[in-house]
């Protein structure tokens, strides 16, 4: 992962800001008039802080709004760094999201608040709930929870959250989210990376990860906000391939210390649930099982490198299943998400390979999963969901003892 | 510093200071590697191929031998230009491009510099050999017109060369010359020399280069007298080249190679100041002793002689390198046994060692090559792996020199091993062709495709080693399993343990291991991640296969997945203010109060009872003080065994900064926080508050009594305690003594001492009593004067003291300390002597002409300690004389020793050894195996010992009983003005009161402290010896000598002393006398078996040498 090297224009900026108390940084393009606007609105009341900063993406042009006496922020903006054009949604946020944590790092701002772009959805009430315990010294991240319905997220619910929750310990619904708010400490390692030796990691900031490890205090905030993620056009594998190959690029990275974690604890909650929660449109689960059907005759012998025999009978079980019978194990699915990850760490194929022969298996998981809360209310496809995480938690063992014996001589 | 001063270092490519730690260092040579140009010799551009290879493998460190323009008369290690890459290997941009990649992929790189000597062709010596006597030129070298001088020094290459000098004819002198006579030695007594080497690693550093491997370090620089090696001024040239690295780098390594014992490597390391890593030597030799005999003794034995180094510094380890199998660091017999065992052909013997590769040397034994490689990543230090190693590669004795572990990396099955496409002809060297060990076998092509390899063995152990710094970081201890063949050790760092058990033997073996210190902790063998049973208290039963080792991870029980984020906070207590101790000691308080006591009472260190568990804790009663800011508490403290203690806890409450400033300085005394309307505070041990203590002062000097609810406190103050305080209107300063004792101590100024006593014990304290008793009833100077005390007095039952004013004697540190110094000097001393000490076969040397002699020739050596040793008895016998001075107190006055008295003391010491000598008996196996001997010997003569006891009965005049000191030793004597006093009269506080104001013959004091004068001699010879361990068999009759003339000089004062007093037997004093040390030896023997094993050696010493 490169260093943010930030323009002379940015650069000049930062040494005429000097330092702030709070950096509020803006993950994306955004119209300047719109964004001062909406910040005067947001803090109609004021602030505890009088010494704010907004960051955030486009050309040099600040020096008008760093001309406005009578405004109570400060504003810079940060160059949008140029973008593989098969890069996700994800890759620029995290590009984004890393440059505000840098800037906010560089002039020490005692608490960094990282937002999406999309700033119509910005209300005060969500700044308050992610900023203010971090504020308060009460935590050093928080995250959020967005109001997903049951079919919603299901990348972050069937993969990353419990993975995450399993190997750090820590249960965060969004280990991968749009906005959070980071104290000074955190967002000083978060900007630095990974220094270690040869490390090339992730580009997508997993800020819980570090705070997990150091065992900083975390909360989570319910946020009634969905952003809009364009992901029009682009493949599924796609999509997949940089969320799941970024956490098993973290996952190595960590190795030394997640396999030191076990079991998992829950953190303070900000906020209640938002009443959006609640509404989910049906889901046809027919065409992802031919998908996983498809897969499992054109990929079988990838998974064969990949996953252990008995995996691999399950499998072929549940290509005999009826349609409506298809259920994948939570236990079955957990143990998948593991081998892959192992197999992406031993370069067992090449990567991309590896990750596209993911994807029917992701789509067989999901089918299971909304064949089985089709009828549930959304709390019991939460429930359903944190069985799912336990299952991950109960089979870390697996993961642990695959990881440091890799021998492709098991059960 | 300014700005403008601020000196940046450079960094390497490690982010981590010490990853040198973490590091697995990979040693190869670039011309047995790869060869990219097919002309048959390895190269960078061909090495830059095999990173990827090398990243695979796992290891972390590339370590480069020589690669510089050399004639190669000795691979290398003849250099002829030190800035520069030889042509055979590519160019100056291959080696930077293979440095840039190396660190693209994480890998640092580590170079060999021979700073030693050049090759004979390096510019500096043909400049020289041509240059003026004196000139600066020619002492670049070591010269001398005669080849006498350095005589001392050893031959290195016994096979080749006959002498260290060497005739120049152009130069008509001689040069000096550690190893071949073509690679003179540098001079290092120029200056310029370490200039110019300074510029060279500058050189190398500046490009990006992260360690250097420093060649042959013990020889920089020749003093005649000397052999030449280790000197001090080679050391200062080190420490001078450290400090010019550190000064303009960060994250950068110097490894030193000295083939030494690790006492005297460790100077290498210095304080932290010379080489960042140094090879253990010794240690590899003895790995493969161990695995031959089948017995773990070669291993422990060198690992008990490796001393500690800095924290900053760690130790090389390695099976093979690219030199041979050094046998220097082993003795005659183990040398000839490693020939044996190891090189049946006479061709594979070099020098002094072993040329031969690892799996050779192991009969090609997969099993042997892993047991060893897995201690390789388990000891503590950074493992170093010799290229071809990780694939069993063979060697070719019939190659000359070290030639035959140094051929060509095995890469495939192709032409020339996949090392080079050129004619076969063309090679540097043959590739190993024999059906065994030849490419076609043994190949890493056919290893990457063999899920069972050698080579993913050794890249899983990489893997799985890199995820525990505890293996690079921790500590060691080895355990004494019963089994020798067993090689048992626990790794701990940083709150990981690591259990490592290895089978030395080709068959199974059990074992069986005391761990009952770590009961509760699961191990998980860290292979497969396989959780085993739980340590209990009893012993821990394992099985291991042939050559079999297991890596158990000690985890802590597992919890359940679901855990409470919050529990129910049971450790805040709510409280109206500072003063509110109804809050705290009664009520909900108090039970919530109990629960949290065990807790703090296992954190204190006066708490003597961490070796039981508590059931449960009750507020047997409390008072408060100092207007209600503090309060006495006393502690009932129920065992798990039944048995109860009581304890006296002064608490106090405090708030903001005063909390604060606890909080961040005395963490340990804090009982609880609390939440008061004045905000959060903490309960805390009273007496870290100033206030309190000098209230507690006041106490005594103004005789206060304290109510409390069920019983009253009152001070009492001594006839003589104003005159001891002084005119203080300036309050008196305290401050806590923090030497580890059974209760707290609080000086006051330079003028008195207070002792609060937290065991709270029903009945006369003889501390009070004795100390009160001589002050104001004897005439007896040299005791700490008596100041007052602290009575508390329940009702219906009998007083106990709570704390003790003494008057404070200055002095020069207590007997234990001053004692440990003299022997010190003593040793240093007696280490150089020309001459062995006299024989001394027991510290009971029979008076008469013969001892006196020895006393005259020992004080040359001994010197003022016999005066200091007389002075003592003599003040003993004053005491014991004082104590039995009585006339009308029935405590103190002197009762004759009985016949039933004698009976009954004879039933008691014998009922003491009957314990001591089964407790070691079932000890046995986890002694030491340096003294399971000793131990079976004492066994052996056990009948004899308590015989000795029966004497006891048949005694007829053994002098009478007094009140005496209880715990007499030399700890217990402030050294005062070429003087002593002696202090706490309170008694082994491990007895109850009654016991220790039972009156006792005054000779168990004497005992006691003979049996100190032998702690102190053995301590201060094990410290000596820990810096020095091949001095043990020559320094242990010193300390013999030490301790029987000293126990003379005191035996002999103290009868002097004594007269003609009836207190002491006339006839039967020295077989009482042994009668009371033994018994003394073998409760240190009970002693140190439970608490301290690594002391047993002592009284097991003490013991056998006790005259038959």
């Amino acid at each position: 992962m490169a260093k943010i090297e930030f323009p002379e224009s940015t650069r000049k900026r930062l040494e005429q800001i000097g330092s702030a108390d709070l950096l509020i940084g803006i993950t994306g393009a955004v119209s300047a008039d719109e964004l001062r606007a909406k910040m005067g609105a947001v803090f109609v009341n004021g602030s505890s802080f009088s010494n704010i900063v907004v960051a955030f993406a486009g050309a040099d042009g600040v020096e008008d709004f760093a001309g406005d006496t009578d405004s109570p922020f400060r504003y810079i903006t940060y160059p949008l760094l140029s973008q593989d054009p098969d890069s996700v949604p994800w890759g620029e946020m995290g590009i984004s999201q890393r440059s505000v944590l840098a800037l906010a790092s560089s002039i020490g701002a005692q608490v960094c608040l990282v937002l999406h772009a999309d700033i119509a959805a910005l209300q005060a009430q969500s700044i308050a709930l992610l900023a203010q315990p971090v504020i308060e010294n009460k935590c050093e991240l928080v995250t959020p929870i967005y109001p997903f319905g049951k079919y919603e997220g299901l990348i972050n619910s069937g993969i990353l959250s419990p993975l995450v929750r399993a190997l750090y310990g820590k249960r965060i619904r969004q280990p991968l989210p749009f906005d959070f708010s980071v104290s000074t400490r955190i967002c000083s390692r978060l900007s630095q990376g990974d220094q270690r030796n040869g490390y090339t990691g992730p580009s997508l900031v997993w800020p819980a990860t570090i705070p997990a490890i150091e065992s900083a205090p975390i909360s989570q905030a319910y946020l009634d906000v969905q952003h809009p993620v364009h992901t029009d056009g682009l493949e599924l594998s796609t999509v997949l391939a940089q969320l799941a190959g970024s956490v098993f690029l973290e996952m190595e990275t960590h190795a030394a210390h997640w396999q030191r974690v076990r079991g998992s604890q829950p953190t303070p909650l900000w906020g209640t649930p938002a009443k959006s929660f609640m509404h989910s449109e049906p889901v046809d689960a027919r065409p992802m099982i031919d998908s996983f059907l498809l897969g499992s005759r054109n990929l079988d012998e990838v998974w064969r490198f990949v996953l252990p025999p008995e995996t691999l009978l399950e499998l072929k079980r549940l290509t005999r299943l009826a349609p409506e019978q298809f259920r994948m194990p939570d236990t079955l699915w957990a143990r998948i998400v593991y081998d892959f990850a192992l197999a992406h760490r031993l370069r067992t194929i090449s990567r991309t390979h590896l990750l596209g022969a993911f994807t029917p298996l992701y789509l067989g998981w999901v089918a299971s999963y909304v064949q089985e809360v089709a009828a549930a209310s959304p709390t019991a496809a939460e429930q359903r969901l944190e069985q799912l995480a336990r299952a991950y938690e109960e089979n870390k063992p697996y993961l642990v003892s695959r990881w440091r014996w890799p021998d492709r001589f098991n059960p | 510093m300014p700005e403008s001063q601020v000196i940046v270092r450079k960094p390497g490519s490690a982010f981590d200071p010490l990853w040198f730690k973490d590091a697995i260092i990979y040693e190869l040579h670039v011309k047995a590697f790869a060869d990219s140009n097919n002309d048959g010799m390895g190269d960078f551009p061909g090495l830059m191929g095999k990173l990827d290879y090398l990243q695979e493998l796992g290891v972390t460190c590339l370590w480069l031998l020589p690669f510089f323009p050399s004639p190669l008369r000795d691979d290398g290690y003849d250099i002829a230009d030190y800035m520069n890459v030889h042509p055979n290997y590519g160019t100056l941009e291959d080696f930077k491009a293979f440095l840039n990649a190396a660190h693209d992929r994480g890998l640092q790189v580590m170079i060999e510099l021979v700073i030693n000597h050049t090759s004979d062709q390096h510019p500096w010596f043909q400049r020289a050999r041509l240059a003026a006597p004196g000139s600066p030129e020619r002492d670049f070298y070591v010269w001398s017109d005669t080849d006498e001088k350095y005589k001392d020094a050893r031959i290195i290459f016994t096979d080749t060369e006959k002498s260290n000098w060497t005739w120049d004819a152009d130069a008509k002198a001689y040069y000096w010359h550690r190893f071949f006579s073509h690679q003179p030695d540098l001079n290092y007594d120029n200056p310029l020399v370490l200039e110019e080497i300074l510029k060279v690693m500058r050189y190398w550093l500046d490009m990006g280069v992260d360690g250097l491997r420093i060649d042959a370090i013990p020889y920089l620089v020749e003093r005649d007298g000397t052999n030449c090696e280790n000197l001090p001024e080679t050391h200062a040239v080190i420490k001078a080249m450290r400090a010019a690295i550190d000064e303009s780098y960060a994250n950068r390594m110097v490894l030193a190679e000295a083939n030494q014992w690790p006492t005297d490597v460790r100077p290498y390391f210095g304080d932290g100041d010379e080489c960042h890593m140094a090879f253990h030597f010794p240690l590899m030799p003895r790995i493969y002793m161990a695995l031959r005999q089948e017995d773990r003794l070669p291993i422990t034995d060198i690992m008990a002689q490796t001393p500690d180094i800095p924290d900053n510094c760690q130790w090389g380890l390695f099976l093979r390198n690219h030199d041979e199998l050094t046998l220097e660091m082993v003795t005659d017999d183990e040398r000839d046994y490693m020939y044996l065992a190891y090189s049946a052909d006479p061709r594979m013997r070099i020098n002094i060692g072993i040329r031969r590769r690892l799996a050779p040397l192991l009969d090609n034994n997969r099993r042997r090559i892993e047991l060893l490689n897995s201690l390789l990543f388990s000891f503590p230090g950074t493992p170093i792996l010799y290229y071809g190693d990780e694939i069993g590669m063979g060697d070719n004795i019939y190659l000359g020199d070290r030639n035959g572990v140094r051929t060509p990396m095995q890469w495939s099955q192709d032409r020339n091993a996949g090392f080079s496409r050129s004619n076969p002809a063309r090679l540097y060297s043959p590739v190993i062709m024999d059906p065994v060990w030849g490419y076609e076998a043994i190949n890493v092509e056919g290893q990457q495709s063999d899920p069972s390899s050698l080579l993913n063995w050794m890249r899983n152990m990489i893997a799985l080693r890199k995820l525990f710094q505890v293996f690079g970081r921790g500590t060691l201890k080895f355990l004494n399993p019963a089994n020798r063949k067993v090689l048992a050790y626990i790794r701990h760092y940083d709150g990981e343990q690591v259990l490592c058990v290895a089978n030395l033997s080709r068959f199974a073996q059990p074992v069986q291991l005391d761990l009952s210190s770590l009961e509760g902790m699961v191990p998980v063998e860290m292979l497969g991640y396989v959780e085993f049973p739980a340590i209990t208290k009893q012993e821990y039963p394992l099985t291991l296969g042939p050559y079999g080792f297991l890596w158990l991870e000690l985890q802590p029980p597992r919890e359940p997945v679901d855990v409470q984020l919050e529990s129910e906070d049971n450790h805040t207590l709510q409280v109206a203010g500072a003063s509110d101790w109804q809050s705290v000691l009664s009520g909900e308080g108090v039970e919530k109060l109990e629960t949290i006591l065990p807790d703090f009472l296992q954190r204190q260190r006066w708490f003597g009872g961490k070796s039981h568990k508590i059931q449960s804790t009750r507020i047997a009663d409390w008072g408060s003080f100092e207007n209600d800011r503090s309060a006495f508490a006393y502690v009932d403290v129920k065992y798990e065994s039944g048995e109860t203690e009581t304890y006296l806890l002064p608490l106090s409450l405090s708030f903001h900064d005063e909390a604060a400033a606890l909080l961040a300085s005395a963490q340990n005394a804090i009982v609880c926080n609390v939440f008061s309307p004045e905000g959060t505070g903490i309960l805390h041990d009273g007496l870290l508050r100033d206030d309190t203590t000098l209230e507690i002062l006041r106490i005594i000097e103004d005789g206060v009594e304290i109510r409390t609810h069920e019983g009253v406190i009152q001070g009492q103050p001594s006839s003589g305690q104003a005159t001891m305080t002084g005119n203080h209107k300036q309050p008196l300063t305290p401050r806590r003594s923090h030497a580890e004792q059974s209760n707290s101590s609080i000086f006051f100024g330079d003028r008195l001492i207070l002792k609060v006593f937290r065991r709270q014990q029903s009945g006369e304290n003889p501390d009070v009593e004795i100390g009160r008793f001589l002050t104001e009833k004897t005439n007896f100077k040299q005791v700490a004067p008596f100041g007052g005390f602290i009575a508390y007095q329940p009702k219906g039952e009998e007083a106990s003291a709570l704390a003790l004013l003494q008057g404070l004697v200055g002095n020069e540190g207590d007997g234990w300390q001053w004692t440990l110094e003299e022997l010190d000097r003593y040793y240093e001393n007696c280490s150089s002597a020309q001459l062995p000490p006299p024989e001394v076969r027991s510290p009971l040397l029979a008076e008469g002409p013969e001892t006196a002699t020895l006393l005259e020739k020992a004080s040359e050596h001994v010197g003022l300690y016999l005066e200091a040793a007389s002075m003592l008895g003599k003040r003993t016998a004053e005491m014991h004389r004082a104590l039995a001075s009585a006339k009308d107190d029935a405590a103190f006055l002197p009762e004759r020793m009985t016949t039933e008295d004698l009976v009954a003391l004879c039933n008691d010491l014998t009922e003491h050894a009957n314990v001591a000598f089964d407790t070691l008996k079932s000890n046995l196996s986890h002694l030491p195996d340096d003294q399971v001997e000793m131990a079976g010997l004492i066994l052996g003569r056990r009948r004899i010992l308590i015989e000795r006891f029966r004497k006891l009965a048949d005694m007829e005049a053994a002098g009478k009983k007094i009140r005496v000191h209880g715990d007499y030793h030399l700890g217990q004597v402030l050294r005062v003005k070429g003087d002593f006093v002696i202090l706490d009269f309170e008694g082994e506080p491990a007895r109850s009161l009654q016991q220790r104001r039972t009156k006792q013959s005054p000779l168990k004091d004497v005992a006691g402290m003979l049996r100190s004068f032998s702690y102190a001699a053995f301590a201060a010879l094990n410290k000596h010896i820990a810096r020095r361990p091949q001095e043990r068999q020559q320094m242990e009759p010193w300390a013999r000598l030490w301790e029987a003339t000293v126990t003379s000089a005191f035996k002999q004062a103290y009868r002097k002393t004594m007269g003609n007093s009836q207190i002491v037997p006339a006839q039967a004093f020295d077989s009482m006398l042994e009668i009371y040390i033994l018994d003394k030896a073998l409760y240190e023997l009970m002693y140190e078996l439970n608490n301290r094993p690594g002391w047993i050696r002592i009284p097991l010493t003490g013991i056998l040498s006790l005259p038959l």
